[in-house]
């Protein structure tokens, strides 16, 4: 049970594929300008990345070693395309603002990278344990960005506002740039602190 | 060797096969548990918008002239209350798809609203904000030019600062709508 509980942490913190393996960064970078959107992000890129390593480590005995990166595409996207849908009919307005970013869930490499480092090696109660791990890592770091985007860039969290009317707004930070800066701002944060801390934590 | 190597390739196409057919067969029956949701859901949608841009109207029907649909709203007393057309083009991401209501007899726009979009957040995504399509609200059909101030002149409307794009863009679609009305209603007829 210790062991399961290390490899959900590993996501968290030391392995987080954001700011440690630097993987899955076109929505991290795309969508977190406002925190309903990182959010809504994390958590379906979470679903897709539990429900396709459950899926791969079940039936990894039967696929071949040269078709395993087609197989895991299939599955992945036959979850995204299930995410798209269910998204479109259940929150028509998260769906109309997230568009382009739902189906383009299925390159993201966090979720093929995961199945083949780990799904793919594992039995399926440890491949749970790394995607539900994985998706809070992914998801924690999505909602704290946009956060900071939201706040500077509109002076708003989750659309109400926070600096009164008079905000001057920061717009750099709800464009693209803005991602950049906060995303680099934050990982050198995280650096600093792994040194200050030390690794002994982890 | 070659025997064993036509097995796998056999295999490999048999494991790419039983999965995809999996993969399908699944989405198969997400999709017709989904699909009224979404399409009551664009059903709907159009029919705010066709209710927000002819306040007027009571009842609406459709109806196609020249490939184009025509929503024509009908008051209590079965008067023409106006009528509503949608108009796409492309704006600064993604296409920009309006539903402008326009009364024919008055040559007048209506109102307009915004149907899809796929502007900037904060930016040019605030043409959908009332405080942008209000510069629609009333106005006489006419060649508009965009000012970054109060408007003084009817045919002036009043852009977004630092999307200017996306208000131009929803600008010419007012006036290809609102021509295309006249086109087919005007007259009085």
């Amino acid at each position: 049970m210790k062991n399961l509980l290390a490899i959900f942490r590993n996501g968290l913190w030391a392995e987080n594929p954001i700011f440690k393996l630097i993987i899955g960064l076109c929505p991290t970078l795309a969508v977190t300008n406002t925190v309903e959107n990182g959010l809504a992000m994390g958590l379906a890129t979470s679903f897709v990345l539990i429900s396709s390593e459950i899926v791969i480590s079940i039936i990894k005995k039967w696929i071949p070693n040269d078709v395993r990166i087609p197989s895991f595409i299939l599955v992945i996207v036959t979850f995204v395309t299930f995410t798209d849908y269910f998204l479109a009919a259940f929150f028509p307005q998260i769906s109309d603002q997230l568009a382009l970013f739902v189906p383009l869930i299925v390159v993201n490499c966090l979720i093929l990278g995961r199945q083949e480092a780990f799904a793919s090696k594992n039995p399926t109660h440890r491949a749970i344990f790394d995607a539900v791990g994985m998706g809070v890592g992914f998801t924690w770091v999505l909602v704290v960005l946009s956060l900071i985007r939201e706040l500077l860039g509109m002076g708003t969290i989750f659309g109400v506002e926070v600096f009164g009317a008079a905000y001057p707004e920061m717009i750099v930070m709800i464009l693209p740039s803005g991602a950049f800066l906060t995303l680099g701002v934050m990982v050198g944060v995280i650096n600093v602190i792994d040194k200050k801390v030390g690794s002994d934590n982890d | 060797m070659a025997e064993s190597d036509r097995d796998s390739v056999k295999r490999l196409i048999l494991t790419l096969t039983v999965i995809g057919a999996f993969g399908s067969l699944f989405l198969a029956f997400v999709f017709t548990w989904t699909n009224p949701h979404i399409l009551e859901h664009e059903a709907r949608a159009r029919e705010e918008a066709i209710m927000t841009v002819l306040p007027d109207a009571a009842t609406y029907e459709e109806e196609v002239r020249n490939d184009q649909t025509f929503y024509i709203g009908y008051d209590e007393n079965e008067n023409r209350a106006g009528v509503a057309l949608t108009v796409i083009q492309g704006g600064y991401q993604g296409m920009i798809e309006v539903m402008v209501g326009v009364d024919p007899n008055r040559e007048e726009i209506i109102y307009i609203s915004i149907l899809d979009h796929e502007e900037t957040p904060g930016l040019g995504a605030r043409i959908t904000e009332e405080s942008f399509k209000e510069n629609f609200r009333n106005k006489p059909i006419d060649d508009y030019e965009l000012v970054n101030r109060t408007p003084e002149e009817p045919y002036e409307v009043e852009g977004i600062a630092g999307a200017t794009i996306s208000a131009e863009t929803v600008k010419e679609i007012v006036m290809e709508a609102g021509s295309i009305a006249l086109e087919h209603f005007g007259g009085g007829s």
